[in-house]
């Protein structure tokens, strides 16, 4: 969809969904941000205000829809994770209007726009934000106890509870599914098979909690952004995710996220949750967010084939490369510690 | 010999020239030219033209490991799709002892593998400091 035609249909929208929230009369200066490679991401103003639309640029329907959640979320069930979030003390947006896939806007959500870098290989090395970066580690811990404390029962019925057993099978069944080529996710997945940790009960993760999800201002933690992967599973799973060596961009010796310690991490998840997991299997998950990070840019590929996306889509499916280099990379650390 | 140095017999632009010289359209006088979506693309593509350049010279030394790997885990078994595949398949049915002499394929694989992806991701200079003598 053209730039003409989506400020079209939003102007027609709008004025209704937000009378009374936020004022003014038309869009202006809409623009599609760089990155993405899943949903749409637009900047606009509305009056004075600068608002942010996430929009899906296909229909889920449209590819195979295999077990599991590697492609995420609804955009509607997203909003109404990030409105749970909002009673709790994480920075996230506020929602402002909820279009669903029969909208001729398509599958879409409005929020407002949060002040903070988003750009990790700013926030991660400019002076600016060394004070930000000295307490981020303990900030995102404290920001996932929170999460994790969110009450499941109120949940859209799309995000239920899981087991590692059922993660595994759908695991497998997409590597089956897309042609069995790798034999390091291959060797990756039986490992974690065999090392598996006790179950744990399931709790509301974020799921995509990562450094470039995250917004920093110069105090630390200004926003989470990012919601479409939010599932139910261990906590530990959301603090691995953070540690894992595919986002640390280039920065290996922070482990929380480039940027911080895990001390810190566990400390402040430990000042919000009363109890923190444990080093081990928070390691543990970070083998297992290298499988997924490679089983997305599967995912990205098959999506590629299906004709939907561009050539950054097209790109990334290549990308499940570092992933294996991960995966070989940690268990050989497992093994040897 | 690579399939890069195959083609220069056949032509005066060898292959990576080519591409080189596509890459340097794209980043000198596409990119400025362009903005938003389409700049992020046309820097995307540049990369991509990489990939292939990397693929094209490392492909063959990648698919005679793979093949060999084949042959040794799995013996006299014609099977079914590519050397990777077949491996893949042994080992989710369990039939392949996973053993480091294993491990040790898959991480010289793997080298290779990234150093056509992308071959300045942080880890592999880890990986490569690692494993540069396990082969």
């Amino acid at each position: 969809m053209s730039p003409d035609q989506l400020t079209a249909l939003l102007n027609t929208e709008l004025g209704e969904s937000l009378a009374g929230k936020v004022p003014g009369e038309q869009v202006t200066q809409l623009e599609r941000l760089s990155g993405g490679a899943n949903n749409e991401t637009w900047r606009l103003m509305w009056g004075s205000t600068q608002l942010i639309l996430r929009r899906r640029p296909f229909s889920a329907d449209s590819i195979d829809q295999l077990e599991g959640n590697i492609l995420g979320l609804s955009l509607v069930d997203e909003a109404a994770v990030i409105q749970l979030a909002t009673s709790t003390s994480v920075p996230v947006p506020e929602i402002h209007a909820v279009f669903d896939a029969t909208h001729p806007i398509g599958e879409a959500f409005l929020m407002g726009f949060i002040a903070g870098e988003s750009i990790p290989h700013k926030w991660l090395v400019d002076d600016t934000y060394e004070v930000a970066r000295s307490r981020l580690a303990f900030q995102c811990g404290e920001a996932l106890g929170r999460i994790h404390s969110i009450d499941c029962s109120k949940l859209p019925p799309n995000i239920g509870p899981t087991t590692l057993e059922k993660r595994f099978a759908a695991a497998q069944k997409r590597l089956h599914a897309f042609g069995d080529i790798s034999p390091v996710m291959q060797f990756g997945l039986n490992w974690l098979i065999d090392h598996a940790p006790s179950e744990a009960s399931c709790v509301l993760l974020h799921g995509d909690f990562r450094t470039g999800n995250l917004l920093v201002d110069g105090q630390g933690l200004a926003g989470v952004l990012d919601w479409e992967l939010t599932h139910q599973g261990p906590a530990a799973e959301d603090l691995g995710y953070l540690c894992a060596n595919v986002w640390r961009f280039g920065q290996l010796h922070k482990p929380v996220g480039g940027f911080g310690e895990y001390d810190d991490l566990i400390a402040g998840y430990n000042s919000a949750a009363g109890w923190a997991p444990d080093l081990v299997t928070i390691r543990y998950w970070e083998i297992f967010a290298a499988l997924s990070w490679g089983l997305v840019c599967q995912t990205m590929g098959a999506l590629w084939h299906s004709g939907n996306g561009d050539v950054e889509r097209a790109a990334v499916a290549r990308r499940r490369s570092e992933a294996e280099l991960d995966i070989l990379l940690l268990i050989e650390e497992w093994e040897l510690a | 010999m690579s399939q890069d140095e195959a083609q220069t017999t056949a032509s005066d632009v060898t292959i990576s020239e080519l591409l080189g010289a596509v890459k340097g359209f794209l980043m000198d006088s596409a990119l400025p030219a362009l903005s938003g979506r389409d700049q992020f693309n046309a820097r995307v593509a540049a990369n991509v033209l990489g990939i292939i350049d990397r693929e094209q010279q490392l492909g063959p030394e990648l698919a005679a490991l793979d093949a060999a790997a084949a042959q040794q885990w799995l013996p006299g078994d014609p099977g079914v799709g590519t050397a990777p595949q077949q491996l893949a398949r042994a080992l989710a049915a369990r039939e392949i002892d996973a053993n480091s002499h294993f491990f040790g394929y898959l991480k010289q694989r793997q080298l290779l593998v990234t150093a056509i992806n992308n071959p300045r991701y942080a880890s592999r200079k880890v990986a490569e400091d690692k494993w540069r003598d396990d082969s």
